[in-house]
């Protein structure tokens, strides 16, 4: 008696569990209703938004937000008959789960077309999911390599790093030719930092730099003086970091502060003026390769950058927002397009989302990055990368990207 | 179809937080758990990534490799535990917590740093044994049904009865004639085994693995499970994996306040429930309110 009563509550489990798999298994399935298009074509966004990739994630909030802005206002404008968007933005926190666990919600909900999430880390989780099930998906930060290649469904708006790092590489012995010796240091335990330290080693190499010392260092370190002091024994006269934006910034501090006194080179990851307030003075002088440039010279550019100024009190906007922005305008311009073909209450939700790919892919897109297109398989073509220099106002935690020419 | 991987991940916090309730049966604080997922995962990741012939001709990952993969990865966990056991079970209250806390750190510095586990990119691309989350969400059901049974049948075998006695008093049950290193060392290896068998499904349904899996954090998350539901009986631990691994995405409606009503759930549930949600004395009271009704 006693036992079968314990063993109650167990088999009452898997019973629920079994009956919520056949439940799943057979009922009616979103995908074959009609697009909803009542109240704005559902779009989706996962952004990292708590954790502590939430740096990026508030720039590219920012950065849907004013696209969101922007776009409503050109329908008014310009096409009344282009089909209304509604956003819908969810938390994809740092780790693999909650992203994928975001990316499911929105895809039953019904939405058109994801953007995100964040991190390439969360990509090679949740993309996946959203490639079986036959979602497009535009990345806006995403540089690992090989993100695209995971499916025809799979597209970015952010270069990889493969293209954009060596250019500040290049920049840098540009600068001071007499550089001999580089020092490598990377986030072991990042992702984004491992790849992206191998692409900057191999392009030392190729200018004949092999690096003196490469140093380790984790996500959640504050202190590297055994790092630093390892590899100032070795006189180095350029350093290159890939890390985070809050362990990197502590790293240059340190550096500095430890009497280094040559060239910086940082990746992606300190792309944002959240480092500012972190390394401070000591910022001045670093080197990052852009995929944007505040200062292009085009209609969009000069629009977007407004609108920025306008939100923001007058600061100048950085890459993770640019691209954001650019992410949701290249579904913004598909789904038009694609409505002006044939009218999107026609499709099914399903279809709409195949023929939005196809669309997606084949355009050319005016975005305050430049114009850019998509290869075959998802890939960004953008014409123009950038090397900025940080320049920090004396005195003050501000400063900028001061792109070099 | 509307949250049925989040059932699924549901079921991963259960098993893991019954995998942290086994040792704690008999008394012993092993935070070990995440290691042994970890190792899980690898062995998952490992196979169906780097051996075609597991893989099959078809476009679904086969069943039995699946299978396998379960076998070896049982196998693999297990022989790590019974060889780590013994010297580290040895230790006791904080000290077996803090040599644990050392295996999953090693475990993550080691995968971070080897050439086959790729690193912190880790393994992508893990091919699917099943075509959405319904099956992922029988399997984790069978798994837990399966392993909820062994736990309720310890409660009346010798064996549970044996690790109860460790828990309540460690030398008077040795003075009883219970071997208490072994029964230890067999609440340990099960409580592998079955964080192993966790990490193989977890492996296929999150698509990729890296070392950030079984780390630190991972280990506070399953210990709070168990905190939150209770360490008596093993519906306690259930109830904790289900509701803590839930709780973040039911949340969601209402934005960014999220995180914030979640710790507060955290906080409150142990301040209100000192022995845990649920304890053998409250399911008494509660079968004696149905019995009379």
């Amino acid at each position: 008696m006693e036992a079968g009563q314990r063993s109650l509550p167990g088999a009452a489990l898997a019973g629920a569990l079994a009956l919520a798999a056949a439940l799943a298994a057979c009922g009616p399935r979103a995908d074959d209703l009609p697009l909803q298009v009542e109240g704005g074509v559902p779009v989706g966004a996962v952004l990292s938004l708590t954790s502590n990739a939430n740096a990026y994630g508030q720039d590219q909030q920012i950065g849907l937000e004013l696209a969101q802005a922007w776009h409503q206002k050109r329908r008014k404008a310009d096409s009344p008959g282009a089909p209304e968007l509604s956003l819908r933005l969810e938390d994809g926190g740092g780790d693999e789960a909650t992203a994928t666990q975001a990316f499911n919600l929105l895809i039953d909900a019904g939405v058109v077309a994801l953007v995100g999430p964040t991190l390439s880390q969360q990509a090679f989780a949740a993309d996946p999911i959203a490639q079986r099930r036959g979602v497009p998906v535009v990345a806006p930060s995403n540089t690992a390599t090989n993100i695209p290649q995971i499916g025809g469904f799979i597209s970015r708006v952010s270069a990889p790093s493969t293209e954009i790092a060596p250019l500040s590489i290049a920049k840098a012995l540009e600068l001071n030719p007499s550089i001999r010796r580089a020092a490598v240091f990377y986030a072991q335990d990042d992702a984004y930092s491992t790849s992206e330290s191998a692409i900057f080693q191999k392009a030392l190499a190729d200018k004949g730099l092999k690096p003196v010392t490469v140093q380790r260092t984790q996500l959640n370190d504050q202190d590297f003086q055994n790092q630093i002091t390892g590899a100032l024994r070795q006189t180095p006269d350029l350093i290159v970091i890939s890390a985070q934006a809050v362990d990197g910034g502590n790293l240059i501090r340190q550096l500095r502060e430890l009497g280094y006194k040559g060239s910086i080179v940082v990746g992606n990851g300190m792309n944002t003026p959240n480092i500012y307030p972190i390394c401070q003075a000591y910022c001045d002088g670093i080197l990052i390769a852009q995929a944007y440039s505040p200062e292009l010279d085009t209609p969009m550019n000069r629009e977007f950058v407004a609108l920025y100024k306008l939100a923001k009190g007058g600061a100048i906007p950085p890459q993770l927002t640019a691209q954001a922005f650019s992410a949701y305008q290249v579904v913004a311009e598909a789904l038009q397009r694609l409505n002006k073909r044939q009218p999107l209450s026609q499709f099914s939700l399903a279809d709409a989302r195949k023929a939005l790919m196809a669309e997606l892919l084949s355009g050319r897109y005016d975005t305050p990055l430049g114009e850019i297109a998509f290869s075959p398989d998802g890939e960004v073509v953008q014409q123009r990368f950038h090397v900025a220099q940080v320049q920090m106002k004396p005195g003050s935690l501000n400063g900028r990207f001061a792109l070099l020419p | 179809m509307r949250d049925l991987s989040l059932l699924v991940q549901m079921g991963f916090g259960a098993l893991l937080a019954l995998s942290v309730y086994l040792p704690l049966r008999c008394g012993q604080l092993s935070l070990a758990t995440p290691g042994f997922y970890a190792i899980g995962g690898y062995v998952a990741a490992l196979l169906s990534t780097r051996w075609p012939a597991l893989s099959g001709g078809g476009a679904s990952y086969p069943l039995t490799s699946l299978a396998l993969e379960l076998l070896l990865a049982a196998l693999v966990a297990g022989a790590v535990a019974l060889v780590l056991g013994r010297p580290v079970l040895q230790l006791r209250g904080i000290y077996l917590a803090i040599a644990t806390i050392a295996l999953v750190e090693i475990l993550r510095v080691l995968n971070l740093n080897m050439a086959w586990s790729g690193g912190a990119v880790g393994i992508f691309g893990i091919p699917q044994p099943f075509d959405g989350p319904a099956g992922y969400a029988l399997a984790t059901g069978v798994l837990l049904a399966l392993t909820c049974w062994l736990c309720s049948r310890l409660e009346a075998m010798r064996l549970g009865r044996a690790m109860s006695a460790i828990r309540e008093d460690e030398l008077a049950a040795r003075c009883m004639g219970i071997p208490t290193a072994d029964v230890k060392l067999i609440a340990f290896v099960l409580s592998a085994v079955i964080a192993a068998l966790t990490g193989v499904l977890a492996a296929h349904f999150l698509n990729t693995w890296n070392a950030r899996q079984g780390s630190f954090d991972a280990s506070i998350t399953t210990l709070a499970f168990v905190v939150f539901g209770g360490s008596r009986i093993w519906l306690g631990p259930v109830l904790g994996g289900l509701v803590i691994t839930a709780l973040p995405e039911l949340l969601r409606p209402v934005g960014d306040l999220r995180l914030i009503l979640f710790g507060l759930v955290i906080l409150v549930g142990p301040i209100l429930f000192p022995q845990g949600v649920i304890t053998p004395e409250g399911l008494a009271r509660i079968r004696a309110a149905v019995r009379r009704a």
